[in-house]
C-alpha cells in the first residue's frame, strides 16, 4: 500500500517537500514504516526521529492503516 | 489539577497570559512563571526574530498530555502554557508557563521537567529569521 508521511522543520527543508510517499507492505507496523523510510530516504530520519500516527506517538508494533495520518517528528525545537 | 494550553499566532501577549484561578482556601504556596524570549543573536548573526512551525492538533494534545503527566507527578494545582506559532520578533516572548502548587519544590521541579519534555516531545520547530532576511510571513 501507499502511505504518505508529513514532514516538518529542517527535515522538510532538506527534502524540499512537506510530504513523501512510501510504497510499503500491508499489513505493516509503525516501526517497519520508519525502517522503510530510513532505507529509501536515509537523510530524512536522523537519530531520534519518530513517527506519529494520527497525531500521537505509538509503539513500534502499532499497525498502520491506509487511512492513517503519518508524520515524521524529528529535530523538534519548541520553546 | 487544572491544565490550560494555548497556541497563539505571533508573540505571546499579556492578554494571553491568563492562568486558571488558584484553589480556594489558600492552598497555593508557590506560583512560578517562566517566559521564553527570542534572543537577538544566534551564531554571531543578528536576528530579526524566530519563526515557529507547529504541527496541529498534535502539538496541543502533546502539551496537554505532558502537563497532566507532570502535574500529577508533582501534585501541581494549575499548569498553564501558551506557545507561539508564526513569527516572534526579538525581545518578544514565544513561550509562557505558569505553575501553581502548594510548595515551591514541586513547582520548580515541574517547570524544569515540563520545559525539557516540551523540547523533546512536542512537534514545534523554530527557525531563525536573520535581520537581513524577510520574515516569510
Amino acid at each position: 500500500m501507499e502511505v504518505r508521511v508529513k514532514l516538518f522543520g529542517p527535515v522538510a527543508a532538506h527534502a524540499n517537500a512537506n510530504e513523501i510517499t512510501l510504497d510499503v507492505d500491508h499489513p505493516i507496523t509503525c516501526g517497519s514504516v520508519l525502517t522503510s523510510l530510513r532505507r529509501t530516504h536515509p537523510d530524512l530520519a536522523p537519530a531520534g526521529a519518530r513517527l506519529a500516527i494520527n497525531h500521537a506517538f505509538v509503539a513500534d508494533t502499532h499497525e498502520v492503516q491506509p487511512s492513517d495520518e503519518l508524520a515524521l517528528i524529528a529535530l523538534v525545537s519548541g520553546g | 489539577m487544572i491544565v490550560r494550553v494555548s497556541i497563539v499566532e505571533g508573540a505571546v501577549q499579556k492578554s494571553h497570559q491568563t492562568a486558571p484561578q488558584r484553589p480556594a482556601g489558600g492552598a497555593t504556596g508557590a506560583s512560578l512563571t517562566f517566559s521564553g524570549i527570542a534572543r537577538e543573536m544566534e551564531d554571531d548573526r543578528r536576528l530579526k526574530g524566530l519563526s515557529y512551525e507547529v504541527y496541529q492538533p498534535m502539538a496541543q494534545q502533546q502539551l496537554e498530555r505532558i502537563a497532566r503527566d507532570i502535574g500529577a507527578k508533582h501534585a501541581i494545582q494549575t499548569l498553564s502554557v501558551v506557545h507561539s506559532q508564526g513569527f516572534v520578533g526579538v525581545g518578544e516572548p514565544s513561550l509562557w508557563i505558569q505553575i501553581n502548587s502548594a510548595h515551591r519544590a514541586e513547582a520548580l521541579l515541574a517547570m524544569g521537567e515540563f520545559i525539557d519534555a516540551l523540547k523533546r516531545d512536542v512537534p514545534i520547530w523554530k527557525s531563525p529569521v536573520f535581520a537581513d532576511e524577510p520574515t516569510g510571513d
